[in-house]
C-alpha cells in the first residue's frame, strides 16, 4: 500500500544464462527439488519453496489485476481496493459485524444519493447536496462505532510480522510480509480471511488517505506531474494512459460498492497465485493452504482486456513549464512481455543503462558531461500489455532538455546502425546470470518472483528461462528491433522546461 | 471450532490423499491458533581476526549461493571536513573508485569488473568511508585485487573528480524541487543546527573548492589498517580466506589513528519555521528536537514508547491521524537514537494544504496524550510482542549478522548488545514508558517546520507562535566570493561625474535623504495587463515601504535593517532573506543614491563597452562598491542615464528610462520599462515625486500580529 512498483523484481531477474554456467544449472535443479506447486479445486495456485536458512518465511499473493482493469470513471480503484485489504474482515476489525453490516449499507445508500446529486450537471441544488452530505457523514459516524481500528495490521505486528505492505501497479496487485516460522497457520488464517470476506469499512476516510498519496506522488512532485501527462499522451486508448493512483474526479467519486464489485470480479482464486518461501515444510503448508484458502469460492477467471493501443502514427510531445529543474524523457511503443522479442528489449535496456560501462552513462555523463544520470528502460508503465521503452536523462546545471534529446538520439542511432560488440553482449549476458543468482538469496524477493512468473506465464520456471532467452539474443536482433521501434512516428516526448534554471557553476562540467 | 494442530494437519495429509480441500477444519478466530515454539536456531557468529597492524576482520561462511560479499569501513568521515569544503568526503567516496589506480584507469576497472559481473564501490559517510565489493565466488581473487589496488594506490584522476562534482552540483540545483526532501533536510538543520557536521549541506562553492590534492590528502590521512574493519560473507573456505586477507591487508603499514569524531550541535531555537513552496498541493510537516544515544539508560523504554506512538500500523499516530482522521498518507515518528551521537526526536507528516494547521494540532494532541495518559497494559504488551516476536528478523540472514557485528565493533558496543536488548525490552514497565515520554518528548523544545503553500492553509501558522521564514534560496556559484569587478578608470570616473551632473550634481543628490513617489505600475498578469497604483516611501540608505493596490487587496512590503515583511489582504509574513536583501540593495543601487557617490573612493567606475538603447549609442559604465554592483548605459553627449542593468536571482534586470522631468532642481526619469531575463516585466509611470518629505517612522513598523 506504500510503493506502487511495476513488476520490478521480475524485470530485474530478466537476465541470461551464459554458456559456461554450471552454477545456475545446479540452482535450477535444486530449485526443482525444493519447490512444490499445486492448484486447488477452486483454481487457486500455491507455490511453496523450502529455504530453511533461518526460522522465518515470507509470502506473496499475486493478483492478476491492476489499474488496467479499471473502467473510465473509476480510475484508481484497483489501488483503492488494495488499501481496503488492510481494513479487516467480518471477524477482524469489528465489535459487532451484524450491526456494522447494516450501518455500512446505510452509508452506501446515503453516499449514492449524495454523489449522484453532486455529479448532476444542471440545476444542482446546493442545499440538497449539503443535506445529503450530512446524512452520509452521519451514517459514517454510526458505522464507525463498530470499528476496531487497524486490527489486521495490529495482529501481524504483534505476532512478529515484518515488512507488511502491498503494491498496485498497472498490471497487478501484490500483498506481502514475513513471519517467524511458527506462525504459518496464523498466516494461512489471516491471508485467507483477508480475501474471503474483506469488509469495506472506513472506505471514505481511506479515500482521503489515497488522495494524499496522489498529492505526494503526482501533484507536489515535478516528475510526477510530467509523467502523468506523458502517459496520458502516449496512450490514447489503452488504460496504461492513466496513472494507477487515478484521476482526481474519480478519487472523489467512486464508492465502497464500486470497490466491492472490483474485488468480486478480480479477486477470484483462479486469478491469484500464493507463494511461500522460507523455513517451512512444503507438505504442511500445502495442507494448511488447502484447508484455509480452499474456502475461497470458485469463480471464473476474469475476461482478458479488450482494448489494444492502436499504432501511433505521429510524434507527440508534452512540455511542462515548471519552476523546478529540467528533465527529459522520450518513449517508444513496444510489444508486451509475451512477445518473442521481449528478451531483445531487456538486452537493449541493460546495454543502455547498467553501470558505468553502459552507453548512456559513457556518452551523456562521462564524455559529454551534460547529464548526471541517464537510462533506457522497458515496461513503462507495465509489461503485460504493449508498453513503452523509454529513455530519460537528468541534465547537470546549465544543460537543457534539447541537449539530452540530441545525445539520446545519437545513442539510439548508433544501436540502429552498428552491431553491438561481442564484449558488450557478453557483459550483458554475464551480468544477467549474476543478477539472477543475487536475487535468490532472499525469501521475500523469491516469493515475489515465483508467484509473479507463475501467474503471468503459468510456470515459475520462467524466472530461470528468461535467462535462456536473453542468452540467445544476437547483435542482429538488437539492430532489427531497434530499427523497428525507435522511429519518430512511434515516439512521445516529455520535457520539464525550467522557468528558473539553475546557474551553472563557473568551470563546471 | 477446534484449532488445527500441526500434528492433525500432518496426519490429515497422510490419511486423506486426494481428499477434498475442506476436509480439514479451520480456526474461526485468530486467537485460537496455536503457535508452536520456534525451532532452536543457533546464530552463527562471524570469526573475528585482529591483524598485528590493527585491521580487524570478520569472516562468516555462507554456502547457500556461489557469491562472496565484502565490506571495509574506514574511520573518519564528513564530520571532519573543513566547512568551506563541504562535500569533500562525498567526492572522495565517488572518485576513489571512478578515478582508478596508478596502473588502471577507472574506465578500465569498469570494463574489467563488468566482464565478471562483479562490483567494487566506494563511498563516504558522516563518520566513515567504505569500500564494498561482491562477485561470484570464482571471481573473488580478481575482484579483491582491485580492492587492494584501490587501498594502496588510488589515483583520483581529475576528470572523474569533475564528473563527481557535476553530479553533486546537480543534486544541489535540484534540492528544492522535492518538498519532502526540503522538509527532511531543513528539519535536520533545525534539530542539529545548520553548521553541525550532522546537518550541514554542500553548496556550489564548497564543492567547487575541493581539489584532487584534498582527496589524496584524505586518503593519506585515513586509509590505514588500524582504522579499518573488514567484513566478508559468502561461499568460501574460512581458513583459506583468512590467509588471503592476512597476506593482502597484513602487509599494509600502520598509520596515524583516526581522531574520534566529535559531536557538535547548536539546535535552532524552539518555535515555528516556515518554508514557502508554492508548486505543491500538500504541506510537509516536521517536529524536531534532540534525541538520544543507543546507550542511554532509557533506550529500551524509548523503543517500546516509539512502537506505541509512531511505529507500525497499530501505532497511535497511524491510527488516529491516518486511519481515523484521513489527514495523511505519511505520518509517523519517534525518539531517534544513534550509536555515537544523539539522534533526533522527529515527527513527520504530509497533508493537503487546506488541513495544515489542523494537522499540526492533531500531532500536538497526540504528544499531549502520550505525556498525560499512561499507556495501557494492552498497549504495553502489544508493543513488546511486536518487538520481541519479530526479533528473529535481526538475524535471519548471515549478511545481517555480519553487519550487526561490524557496527558494534565500529562503535565499541558490547558484542551481546542484541541479546541484552531482548531481555531489557521484556522488562520495560508502563511507568518507565511514561517517564521516558515525559523526558524525551518535550513540547517546549520542539522546532515546528512547515513546507508548503501558505495561501491555501486553513489558518495562519502564527497560531503556534511567531513564524520564522527560512530562506532556502540556493546560493549562486561564486556567492561566497564575488569575482573582482573590472578595474576603474579615469574615463569611468569622468563619465560618472557627467551622469551625476546631468541629474543635478552629486552634492544636490547627496542632499536627498528621503523621497515619496506615487506611480502607476503596469504589469502583465495571467488575466492580461493590469495597472496597479503604487506608493513608495524610501529613507536612504536602508528603509523602504512599498504599498500597492492589487485586485486581491492592498499589498505592502517593508524593509528596514531589522525586519522585512509583507502583508497581503491582512495576512502578514516575513520576507525571505533573499528578497529582503534584494529590496535593501535596490535602495542603494538607485540612480539617486549612486549619483551622489560620483567621485566617492569607496566606489569603482569602469567602462564596460558600448550598448544601443533605442536609437542612442551609449557607453556602459560598471559601478561597484559597498556590496553594490550595477551597470549604467549613459548617453555620452547629454550624460543622461538611459538604462540600468543588474543581475537578480530571476535573471538580468534592465530598466529603460525616459520622460525626464525636473523635481526641485533634480532631473528624474518619470517612465521606466522593466525587463527581466529579456522578457517584459512591467512599466512604471511616475505621478508625483516628493523629495525629503515629512515621514512618520511608524510606516516602517511591523504591526503586531
Amino acid at each position: 500500500m506504500k510503493v506502487p512498483l511495476r513488476g520490478l523484481a521480475l524485470a530485474m531477474a530478466v537476465i541470461l544464462l551464459s554458456t559456461a554456467m554450471p552454477a545456475l544449472a545446479q540452482d535450477l535443479a535444486s530449485f526443482e527439488k525444493r519447490i512444490k506447486v499445486e492448484t486447488l479445486d477452486n483454481g487457486l495456485t500455491l507455490i511453496v519453496m523450502e529455504r530453511p536458512e533461518a526460522p522465518v518465511f515470507s509470502f506473496f499473493i499475486h493478483v492478476d489485476a491492476g489499474s488496467t482493469q479499471e473502467l473510465a470513471g473509476q480510475t484508481g480503484l484497483a489501488h483503492m481496493f488494495e488499501h481496503m485489504a488492510f481494513k479487516g474482515t467480518d471477524i477482524i476489525g469489528t465489535t459487532n459485524y451484524a450491526e456494522e453490516k447494516k450501518a455500512l449499507e446505510k452509508v452506501e445508500a446515503a453516499y449514492r444519493a449524495y454523489d449522484l446529486e453532486k455529479r448532476r450537471l444542471a440545476n444542482r441544488d446546493d442545499a440538497k447536496i449539503a443535506q445529503l452530505e450530512k446524512a452520509w457523514k452521519d451514517a459514517i459516524a454510526e458505522a464507525d462505532t463498530f470499528v476496531v481500528k487497524n486490527e489486521f495490521g495490529e495482529i501481524v505486528d504483534r505476532e512478529g510480522g515484518v515488512g507488511l505492505n502491498a503494491f498496485t501497479s498497472s498490471d497487478e496487485t501484490g500483498y506481502f510480509y514475513s513471519f517467524p516460522a511458527n506462525r504459518i497457520e496464523l498466516w494461512a488464517y489471516l491471508e485467507s480471511e483477508r480475501f474471503l470476506k474483506p469488509v469495506m469499512r472506513e472506505f471514505y476516510k481511506e479515500r482521503d488517505v489515497v488522495f494524499e498519496e496522489r498529492r505526494m506522488r503526482i501533484e507536489s512532485n515535478p516528475i510526477g506531474r510530467l509523467v502523468e501527462q506523458f502517459l496520458a499522451s502516449a496512450f490514447t486508448a489503452h488504460p496504461y494512459g492513466w496513472a494507477g493512483i487515478g484521476w482526481p474526479s474519480d478519487l472523489r467519486s467512486y464508492s465502497a460498492t464500486d470497490a466491492q464489485k472490483f474485488f468480486d470480479t478480480y479477486y477470484v482464486p483462479s486469478n491469484m497465485v500464493v507463494s511461500v518461501v522460507g523455513d517451512v515444510k512444503a507438505d504442511e503448508v500445502m495442507q494448511l493452504a488447502k484447508s484455509y484458502f480452499g474456502r475461497l469460492p470458485k469463480a471464473p477467471k476474469p475476461e482478458p482486456l479488450r482494448t489494444v493501443e492502436p499504432p501511433q502514427t505521429s510524434e507527440r510531445s508534452v512540455v511542462l513549464r515548471d519552476p523546478s529543474q529540467p528533465f527529459y524523457i522520450e518513449g517508444y511503443h513496444r510489444p508486451s512481455t509475451y512477445d518473442p522479442d521481449d528478451a531483445v528489449f531487456a538486452v537493449i535496456s541493460d546495454l543502455m543503462t547498467s553501470g558505468r560501462t553502459s552507453r548512456l552513462y559513457r556518452s551523456l555523463v562521462r564524455d559529454k558531461k551534460i547529464a548526471a544520470a541517464a537510462a533506457g528502460f522497458s515496461g513503462f508503465p507495465g509489461e503485460k500489455y504493449p508498453n513503452l521503452f523509454a529513455f530519460y536523462a537528468v541534465p547537470t546545471p546549465g544543460h537543457t532538455p534539447a541537449e539530452m534529446q540530441a545525445a539520446i538520439r545519437e545513442e539510439i542511432e548508433r544501436i540502429k546502425t552498428t552491431d553491438v560488440t561481442a564484449d558488450e553482449l557478453k557483459m550483458v549476458k554475464t551480468r544477467a546470470k549474476a543478477n539472477l543468482i543475487r536475487g535468490l538469496a532472499n525469501n521475500q524477493g523469491l516469493a515475489i518472483q515465483l508467484a509473479t512468473a507463475q501467474n503471468r506465464f503459468g510456470d515459475w520456471r520462467e524466472v530461470f528461462r528468461q535467462v535462456d532467452y536473453i542468452d540467445k539474443v544476437s547483435a542482429a536482433a538488437i539492430r532489427r528491433v531497434a530499427n523497428a521501434t525507435f522511429v519518430e512516428s512511434n515516439r512521445t516526448v516529455g520535457i520539464v522546461e525550467s522557468t528558473k534554471m539553475a546557474t551553472a557553476p563557473a568551470g563546471g562540467q | 471450532m477446534r484449532p488445527v494442530k500441526l500434528l492433525t494437519a500432518a496426519l490429515a495429509v497422510a490419511l486423506s490423499l486426494g481428499a477434498s480441500s475442506d476436509a480439514l477444519a479451520q480456526a474461526k478466530d485468530w486467537k485460537e491458533i496455536k503457535k508452536p515454539a520456534l525451532r532452536p536456531f543457533k546464530i552463527q557468529q562471524p570469526t573475528r581476526v585482529a591483524l598485528p597492524n590493527g585491521a580487524v576482520i570478520f569472516l562468516l561462511q555462507d554456502r547457500e549461493l556461489p557469491l562472496i560479499n565484502g565490506y571495509i569501513v574506514i574511520r573518519g568521515g564528513s564530520s571532519e571536513e573543513p566547512k568551506d569544503k563541504i562535500g569533500l568526503v562525498d567526492l572522495f567516496g565517488e572518485t576513489w573508485r571512478t578515478g582508478g589506480t596508478k596502473t588502471r584507469t577507472g574506465d578500465e576497472l569498469d570494463d574489467y569488473l563488468e566482464m565478471r559481473a562483479a562490483r567494487v564501490e566506494t563511498g563516504g559517510d558522516v563518520d566513515s568511508t567504505t569500500i564494498s565489493w561482491n562477485s561470484l565466488k570464482g571471481d573473488f581473487d580478481d575482484t579483491f585485487a582491485v580492492v587492494v589496488d584501490l587501498i594502496r594506490s588510488p589515483e583520483f584522476r581529475e576528470d572523474k573528480l569533475g564528473i563527481a562534482k557535476s553530479q553533486m552540483n546537480t543534486v544541489i540545483a535540484r534540492r528544492n524541487d522535492d518538498p519532502m526532501g526540503i522538509a527532511t533536510r531543513e528539519a535536520m538543520r533545525l534539530g542539529y543546527g545548520k553548521d553541525s557536521p550532522y546537518a550541514r549541506i554542500a553548496e556550489y562553492d564548497t564543492v567547487g573548492a575541493v581539489t584532487r590534492d584534498d582527496l589524496v590528502a584524505w586518503h593519506r590521512k585515513t586509509v590505514h589498517p588500524n582504522n579499518m574493519i573488514v567484513g566478508i560473507v559468502g561461499d568460501f573456505d574460512a581458513k583459506a580466506m583468512e590467509q588471503k586477507l592476512r597476506k593482502a591487508l597484513g602487509a599494509l603499514p600502520k598509520g596515524p589513528a583516526a581522531a574520534a569524531s566529535k559531536f557538535e550541535a547548536s539546535p535552532a531555537k524552539p518555535g515555528v519555521y516556515f518554508v514557502q513552496k508554492d508548486d505543491v498541493t500538500q504541506s510537509n510537516i516536521r517536529m524536531v528536537h534532540a534525541g538520544v544515544r543507543k546507550n542511554d539508560p532509557d533506550y529500551y523504554a524509548i523503543q517500546v514508547m516509539n512502537e506505541v506512538f509512531g511505529g507500525g500500523f497499530a501505532a497511535r499516530l497511524f491510527s488516529n491521524i491516518r486511519t481515523k482522521k484521513g489527514l495523511a498518507y505519511n505520518v509517523g515518528g519517534g525518539v531517534g537514537s544513534q550509536y555515537d551521537h544523539p539522534g533526533l526526536f522527529t515527527l513527520s507528516m504530509s497533508t493537503k494544504s487546506e488541513s495544515t494547521v489542523a494537522s499540526v494540532d492533531a500531532l500536538l494532541e497526540e504528544i499531549d496524550k502520550m505525556q498525560q495518559e499512561p499507556i495501557s497494559a494492552e498497549e504495553l504488551r502489544r508493543a513488546k510482542d511486536a518487538i520481541l516476536n519479530s526479533f528473529i528478523f535481526q538475524y535471519d540472514s548471515k549478511q545481517k549478522v555480519l553487519n550487526q557485528q561490524l557496527l558494534l565493533e565500529y562503535y565499541g558496543y558490547p558484542k551481546d548488545f542484541l541479546e541484552k536488548y531482548q531481555k531489557a525490552v521484556e522488562s520495560v514497565t508502563a511507568e518507565q514508558v511514561a517517564a521516558a515520554a515525559k523526558k524525551h518528548i518535550r513540547k517546549g523544545d520542539i522546532a515546528l517546520l512547515v513546507v508548503g503553500k501558505e495561501s491555501e492553509f486553513d489558518a495562519p501558522l502564527s497560531k503556534f507562535g511567531p513564524v520564522t521564514t527560512l530562506d532556502i534560496t540556493i546560493p549562486d556559484p561564486g556567492a561566497s566570493k564575488q569575482t573582482a569587478p573590472a578595474a576603474g578608470s579615469d574615463e569611468g570616473k569622468a563619465l560618472m561625474i557627467k551622469a551625476a551632473d546631468a541629474m543635478g550634481g552629486a552634492a544636490k543628490l547627496g542632499a536627498i535623504k528621503s523621497y515619496r513617489m506615487l506611480s502607476t505600475l503596469t504589469v502583465k498578469g495571467p488575466m492580461g495587463e493590469m495597472a496597479l497604483e503604487a506608493d513608495e516611501t524610501t529613507v536612504f540608505p536602508d528603509k523602504q515601504r512599498q504599498a500597492m493596490k492589487t485586485p486581491m487587496g492592498e499589498m505592502t512590503m517593508v524593509v528596514t535593517p531589522d525586519s522585512g515583511f509583507m502583508s497581503m489582504g491582512g495576512k502578514m509574513q516575513d520576507l525571505p532573506g533573499s528578497q529582503k536583501k534584494g529590496m535593501l540593495d535596490s535602495i542603494r543601487d538607485s540612480p539617486m543614491w549612486l549619483g551622489s557617490k560620483a567621485g566617492d573612493p569607496a566606489y569603482t567606475f569602469a567602462i564596460a563597452g558600448d550598448a544601443k538603447v533605442g536609437e542612442i549609442d551609449t557607453r556602459v559604465l560598471e559601478i561597484s562598491g559597498e556590496g553594490i554592483r550595477v551597470k549604467w548605459c549613459i548617453d555620452p553627449k547629454s550624460g543622461d542615464l538611459l538604462r540600468t542593468i543588474k543581475s537578480t536571482p530571476q535573471g538580468e534586470q534592465t530598466v529603460d528610462f525616459s520622460d525626464f522631468r525636473d523635481v526641485s532642481g533634480i532631473k528624474l526619469p518619470f517612465k521606466g520599462v522593466i525587463k527581466v531575463g529579456g522578457e517584459d516585466s512591467g512599466v512604471f509611470q511616475v505621478k508625483s515625486f516628493e523629495l525629503n518629505p515629512q515621514i512618520d517612522d511608524a510606516v516602517f513598523q511591523k504591526p503586531a500580529s
